[in-house]
């Protein structure tokens, strides 16, 4: 019998999982992904992996895979199939008589981090040129968009300051809400060994994390803060390093506006951030503040990755800030081996974040209120473009629960699921007219949908992903898609049925228009990705093959100086109580992603069948609780249910949970806080409590979870 | 050919509910309370003009010229400077520039 595993073809592609955007070889045989191979020549991944990318990619065969377009009247109602033709015309009309009806700016668009940069950025050209409004969107908004704003108004680029291999020239790394051996583990992998080879470790997280100590990853200092006391934590950081005079000199009078410099000194160098009176406040020795700081600031290569354990809070932008401001004050920016990097949760955030799926900023973070920059889409695209702010994806659905937003299509993305404060999400979806959603499988939100496209896998369609290095990489079609139509081919013919006319031979002429319209990506195109394997941006004339380390000699703003920006600490409004006197936090685990839609679908769920409730053992001890029970876990917002697991890794008065498996509900319960500048919700601290339960109820929908292995076999494609 | 599109206001309705137009002006006040005053109004009113919808801006002045009932006073400073047309220079990160 031939070996059914030998592969007749091979293709080079982009990991459709975390940020770090490994470069894989997809292999087939029969027209079947049989293997996949870490790619050697990938830069981001130098031929290593993890088990998201090298074995949890079945999902794309999973039984429940939608193959034909649905659509019907009412949610009420059973979804009925339909031809191609009739659901984009059935979108069309309900669009445009929406926008008849209440106002061309009643209806918006989503576009999700799992597409590739083509789409995302045709997707915003549905809603400013075809819809004719800025009510446009993407995923980021819930994860990364206070890095773009943090880091845009501090060191003038909302992206990491390096590439990857970076990290093997520092001497210091500062690990700031992130988890990157669970997280971004090629990434993780990349860390550990530098530490291994004597790099200092400093961590910043409420959870002994994985990072904190795993092997060969011992933090030399861990702040395991009260969750949502980032801001005050790093405040007084800075205030050690502006008091004991650790910060550089020549290079803030080089290189940054010096005035911002010393209003930054008096707020942080004030008395109420030191560290004996912050201690307390988050919870940590002041004395490892002080440690924190001297080492951060000795260096003399030190380097900063963050995550959502930074972002997403209240003061989401104000943490991002921070780190900006502690980059520039030590000089940690404009070199290999420092600088401020935050690690993306999805394969395309960078990109999503890059091409102007955001209601305020064209592709580059370019204002839609300005002329010029506007002028220039104008010209491309042959219409008059909105001048003023659309609404962010939380605003829309603000405006739905209030009856003024009817409409929108949701391009791989499950707002039900992930955003915050799941009743108000629902209230949204069932106060709309027309929701189009567009993803691989019937998810929460197709709950309340009225038509489904039924969109490629990654392993379908051309196009390419940005990192969270920066690195634009090919992401190329292995196999035929199984609705028949690749993601870009489907907003380009919705655009098509509301009677915009355009077309795109391949989406690699997407990507020239992009690299048309937007200053970083000029020189990027499928010929040179294919000639040189990626490409950093900015990549222009002076960079044709991209940029490694951005920040050298000066900074991408108006006057090429740095700047401080003063970051007065805020408590959230999200507090403990008699009733609710714990903090929750969130995150992920390694064999799962995010909200489980391709992981669950695949035998990685065998290392992770349902999430757990992490809670110390004092706080157990106190409700009487011991590992495997269940647990009610309720706020202000909502309630779910869970199996509780006596941790260490969690301080008392902390409970943590992962978010992968939908029926555990976690988004019943988050607040609906957000930050103050991007409105990126506040997922990472909810008051809470905990008490047992018989889980009767739960425990059945967890069991109905569990993928059932004989099902993923391989099926008949379409 | 060049498409020509209207921009017909939506129905008279309010964008969204009054009490998140309030938290998030206020929030937004929060951050940049500890700029001096001129800058403080300076940089609330720039925040508000490149990331608001203007419908977003119109409830939240329309709430003003009714008392402002909820809104720290320095964020009806900054609010206010929107209506100031001299004011309508283009947007920009970094910190306020007064």
């Amino acid at each position: 019998m031939p070996n059914p595993l030998k592969p007749e073809k091979s293709v080079v592609t982009t990991c459709a999982y975390c940020g770090v955007g490994c470069g894989f070889k997809a292999e087939t045989r029969a027209g079947k992904i049989v293997r996949m191979t870490p790619w050697k020549e990938g830069k981001a991944n130098h031929g290593h992996s993890c088990i998201k990318g090298r074995f949890a990619y079945d999902y794309y065969i999973a039984p429940d895979r939608v193959r034909t377009p649905l659509i019907r009247a009412s949610i009420d109602d059973p979804w009925k199939p339909a031809s191609w033709q009739e659901a984009f015309d059935y979108a069309a009309s309900a669009f445009r008589r929406i926008q008849a009806k209440y106002g061309v700016k009643s209806v918006g668009a989503v576009s999700s981090s799992r597409c590739t940069n083509e789409e995302i950025f045709l997707v915003q050209k549905f809603a400013r040129a075809v819809l004719g409004n800025n009510n446009i969107d993407n995923c980021a908004r819930i994860c990364h968009s206070p890095t773009q704003f943090g880091l845009t108004n501090t060191i003038g680029a909302g992206a990491a300051s390096q590439h990857f291999d970076s990290i093997l020239q520092a001497d210091v790394i500062m690990v700031v809400g992130a988890n990157p051996t669970e997280g971004h583990p090629v990434f993780g992998s990349l860390m550990k060994r530098r530490i291994r080879q004597g790099a200092k470790l400093i961590v910043i997280d409420p959870r002994k994390t994985e990072t904190v100590e795993s092997a060969h990853c011992k933090a030399d200092v861990h702040l395991a803060i009260r969750p949502g006391t980032n801001v005050a934590i790093l405040d007084s950081i800075a205030h050690v390093v502006v008091r004991e005079k650790l910060y550089n000199e020549e290079f803030v009078r080089a290189r940054c506006e010096v005035k911002e410099f010393e209003n930054w000194k008096a707020l942080v160098g004030s008395n109420k951030y030191a560290p004996e009176i912050i201690g307390p406040i988050a919870g940590v020795d002041s004395e490892d503040i002080r440690k924190a700081a001297r080492i951060y600031a000795s260096g003399p290569n030190s380097a900063i990755y963050y995550g959502l354990g930074v972002t997403e809070h209240s003061q989401g932008s104000t943490g991002v800030m921070c780190l900006g401001n502690l980059g520039l004050s030590c000089g940690m920016l404009g070199r290999e081996g420092v600088g401020v990097n935050p690690l993306r949760g999805q394969g395309n955030v960078q990109g999503g974040s890059c091409l102007g799926s955001w209601p305020h900023v064209f592709s580059g973070y370019r204002f839609v209120t300005d002329y010029a920059t506007r002028s220039s889409f104008e010209a491309e695209w042959g219409v008059t473009l909105d001048a003023e702010p659309g609404l962010r994806l939380p605003n829309m659905l603000d405006a739905a629960v209030a009856g003024s937003f009817k409409g929108m299509y949701i391009m791989g993305e499950d707002p039900v699921q992930s955003d915050p404060n799941q009743h108000h999400v629902i209230t949204a979806m069932k106060n709309m007219e027309c929701v189009v959603l567009h993803d691989l499988f019937l998810n929460e939100t197709s709950k309340y949908a009225h038509i489904f496209f039924p969109g490629s896998s990654s392993l379908e369609k051309d196009g390419t992903f940005t990192n969270a290095e920066r690195r634009v990489s090919r992401v190329r079609k292995v196999i035929e898609p199984l609705a028949g139509l690749q993601d870009w081919e489907i907003t380009v013919k919705l655009m098509n049925a509301m009677g915009y006319n355009v077309a795109y031979n391949n989406p690699g002429e997407v990507l020239d228009e992009i690299a048309r319209l937007s200053p970083n990506y000029r020189g990027i195109s499928f010929a040179l990705i294919d000639r040189v394997g990626s490409a950093q941006w900015p990549c222009n004339e002076d960079a044709p093959e991209g940029t490694e380390v951005l920040h050298i000699g000066k900074f991408p703003r108006a006057n090429g100086l740095g700047a401080f920006m003063l970051t007065e600490y805020v408590p959230t409004a999200e507090r403990t109580n008699d009733k609710y006197p714990l903090l929750l936090t969130t995150g992920r685990i390694l064999s799962q992603y995010n909200v489980g839609t391709q992981t669950r679908r695949t035998p990685n769920s065998m290392w992770h069948p349902e999430d757990v409730l992490e809670i110390n053992e004092q706080d157990a001890m106190a409700r009487g609780l011991k590992s495997g029970d269940w647990v009610k876990l309720s706020s202000r917002f909502g309630q779910t249910e869970l199996r509780a697991k006596i941790s260490e890794r969690v301080n008392p008065g902390v409970v943590y949970t992962t978010f992968h498996h939908a029926k555990s509900k976690a988004n019943a319960v988050t607040s609906d806080l957000s930050d103050w500048a991007t409105n990126c919700p506040e997922y990472k601290v909810t008051a809470v409590d905990v008490v047992r339960t018989n889980g009767r109820a739960a425990a059945s929908v967890q069991e109905a979870e569990r993928p059932r292995i004989e099902e993923l076999e391989p099926v008949e494609c379409a | 050919m060049r498409m020509t599109q209207s921009f017909s206001p939506g129905v008279d309705i309010p964008v969204m509910a009054l009490d998140r137009i309030v938290l998030m002006a206020n929030q937004i006040g929060d951050f940049f309370a500890p700029y001096p005053p001129e800058r403080r109004a300076e940089g609330i009113r720039n925040h508000l003009r490149t990331y608001w919808d203007p419908r977003m801006r119109a409830e939240l002045l329309a709430l003003i010229e009714t008392g402002g009932a909820g809104l720290a006073p320095h964020v009806v400073e900054g609010a206010k400077l929107l209506l100031n047309e001299t004011h309508s220079k283009p947007g920009y990160y970094g910190p306020p520039k007064a």
